[in-house]
């Protein structure tokens, strides 16, 4: 079996679900809307890469959908108070990165299991937003939207970015010592331990890591629109961990690439407005959604099965 | 987990957590008897009762699944499942009440059983399984409701479940209390119930023991899904209506009751009792912030934020008081 077996897999069905829409509904594909659908997934794509190695390292954090919310008010904030935008960015990645050192803290520091310390950080974020903003809108100043470009630039480097962070992590990942390092954690901690790394170290790391590419995704959302939602991360985790499963990492650490996320995230993405151009009712996707992840985790348990 | 933690000390600490809770809740009500408006009442009481009855019966039943070592993540979500399932049965097919019941429980029992097959017959972790049924159950109450659909106009016998009182207590205060010493019968005076803990510590050891663990392990996520079923019967009378919505992040709130109430999320290690506790610790927090006239406003918002930095605390807690116990332990023999 080669190497990048499943990533193909995931990639032909995504062509698959591409090619029935381009007969079966041609104008999915008119430019400017494909441009701005892609353009509304690369916090996603950002975010994704952070926990591809998140569940590499065989930990999870189901706390970034909090952390994109509080990160987003950070930056909206600070544009708001008429900071230039590079300080904006800046605040919200610093935000994100403590909030991810935290989590790290106590998965790495203490031992404990990444699923409830991060339960613990989500639930006290999530209250600790909506404490401080009430569901209120922010109003951005203008020349942030879209960097203060056109839309379609915006758009368009927006897209380059986050698909350039996405290659450079994936080289990294196969090239470089540090990204080796994940996948020694992942696959045996103590055999890596005993290897000379320092698991609590590189676990400790991809929590921060997380947390600042959460503050990058929450760039990547305000500059989109005039206004900051503080509710804006609902549910990143999930799509952002599904997109991943079904994009090939292994939750049992270890094993995948960020390859497949792509793809994956791209599939995920296209289900709802595939459903909406074959005229199926849209409430369907969340079911959908929940169905395609266990459909991946069920293909990875038949496959590490026969192996 | 590592065979140091022999019995004996665990025996001296397996009080610990719960008279630290014991002691919160008393502090708790000795601050909000002071500080709170009519929070001693009797109308008050019921109200905590019948507040913390749904999110009861799921921490309790969810203490088998941790014991196990295992985790359900979509409880919350069968319960809006279940409730749609329940109002459906009853508005379209003109299904009595108590029949309508009867089937939105083996709607849970079934969800709970796909949970039990994925992770027990196809060897998948309990965390990601349930995390895509998280996805599942939630995504098909949304579409069996089209997203907005609401049942309403259930009759009063059946809203008395979740709003009026038997012998002076809140209905389904006695379900919750039925349901916990059964499953606290379950879980510390069976045999049966002794394997979860075995199961938790020691999954092989349990198998090579003898232990049928797939079907033990099968049975706890069944239970939780059957009581998630019960819990959404009682949602809906209370609150008269059934959505799609209904129980959304219960889970967590759950869970966070069994780990505050002392169950080692590792499994092998906790109570029932615990557990009641932590249901109980966590209900007071919520209604006293909330009688305390000056943040009423706030007051969901802050007692989620210590909820959150309570779990956390006590997370930091057990594993410090787990490395000091095993550090005692291999003393002597090193």
């Amino acid at each position: 079996m080669s190497r990048y077996s499943r990533e193909f897999t995931v990639a032909a069905a995504l062509a698959l679900l591409l090619a029935a829409l381009a007969i079966f509904a041609p104008h999915f594909f008119a430019l400017q809307p494909l441009l701005s659908r892609l353009t509304a997934q690369t916090p996603a794509l950002v975010a994704a890469i952070g926990m591809t190695l998140v569940i590499i390292s065989r930990q999870i954090d189901i706390s970034i959908g909090a952390q994109f919310g509080l990160c987003s008010v950070v930056a909206g904030l600070l544009a708001a108070a008429q900071f230039p935008l590079a300080v904006a960015i800046a605040g919200s990645v610093a935000a994100g990165a403590a909030m991810g050192a935290l989590n790290g803290a106590f998965v790495a520091g203490l031992g404990l299991p990444s699923i409830v310390v991060t339960l613990a950080t989500m639930v006290t974020w999530n209250e600790a937003l909506r404490l401080w903003q009430q569901g209120r809108l922010l109003n951005l100043p203008p020349g942030t939207q879209w960097f203060g470009l056109s839309q379609s630039t915006g758009q368009l480097v927006l897209i380059t970015f986050a698909v350039a962070l996405l290659a450079s992590a994936a080289w990294a990942m196969r090239n470089l010592a540090a990204g080796r390092r994940v996948y020694a954690v992942g696959s045996d901690a103590e055999a890596a331990r005993l290897a000379g790394l320092n698991p609590r170290a590189t676990t400790f790391g991809v929590f921060v890591l997380m947390g600042a590419l959460v503050g990058v995704a929450a760039v990547l959302n305000v500059v989109q629109s005039p206004q900051v939602q503080p509710t804006s991360g609902d549910g990143l985790e999930l799509k952002v961990i599904a997109a991943a499963v079904v994009g090939g990492v292994a939750v049992s650490g270890g094993r995948g690439s960020l390859w497949g996320v792509f793809p994956g995230l791209l599939l995920l993405a296209n289900v709802n407005p595939a459903l909406t151009h074959f005229h199926v009712e849209a409430y369907w996707e969340k079911a959908i959604q929940g169905f395609v992840i266990l459909l991946a985790v069920m293909a990875d348990g038949l496959r590490t099965r026969r192996t | 987990m590592s065979p140091e933690s022999s019995s004996p000390v665990r025996r001296r600490f397996r009080l610990g957590p719960e008279l630290v809770l014991l002691a919160v809740i008393v502090l708790e009500v000795l601050y909000f008897q002071s500080a709170g408006r009519n929070f001693g009442t009797a109308a008050n009481v019921a109200n905590i009762l019948r507040q913390s009855a749904e999110i009861g019966l799921l921490a309790v039943v969810l203490t088998p699944v941790i014991l196990t070592g295992g985790i359900d993540l979509s409880v919350g979500s069968l319960l809006g499942l279940c409730a749609v399932t329940f109002g459906m049965l009853w508005q379209d097919a003109a299904l009595p009440p108590w029949l309508a019941a009867l089937a939105a429980i083996s709607v849970g029992a079934l969800g709970g059983g796909l949970n039990a097959t994925l992770i027990t017959r196809l060897g998948l972790p309990p965390l990601i399984v349930t995390l895509g049924t998280f996805s599942l159950f939630r995504g098909l109450a949304e579409a069996l409701t089209a997203g907005t659909r609401a049942f309403t106009g259930f009759p009063a016998s059946y809203l008395t479940l979740g709003n009026g009182f038997w012998l002076g207590v809140p209905v389904q205060a006695w379900i919750f209390a039925a349901v916990t010493l059964g499953v606290w019968l379950l879980v510390h005076r069976t045999t049966f119930g002794r394997s979860f803990r075995a199961i938790g510590f020691a999954p092989e050891g349990a198998r090579y023991a003898g232990l049928p663990v797939a079907r033990h392990v099968s049975l706890a996520y069944i239970l939780a899904g059957a009581v998630a079923g019960l819990a959404a019967v009682i949602f809906v009378s209370r609150v008269t209506e059934a959505r799609a919505n209904a129980g959304t992040g219960y889970e967590l709130a759950a869970i966070t009751a069994v780990v505050l109430g002392g169950t080692s999320i590792f499994g092998g290690r906790g109570s029932v009792h615990g557990t009641l506790l932590g249901v109980a610790a966590i209900a007071i927090l919520g209604n006293g912030l909330s009688r305390i006239v000056s943040i009423t406003a706030y007051s969901r918002e802050l007692s989620g934020i210590l909820t959150g930095a309570l779990l956390l605390l006590a997370l930091a807690a057990g594993a410090g008081m787990k490395a000091w116990a095993e550090r005692r332990a291999r003393k002597p023999t090193s």
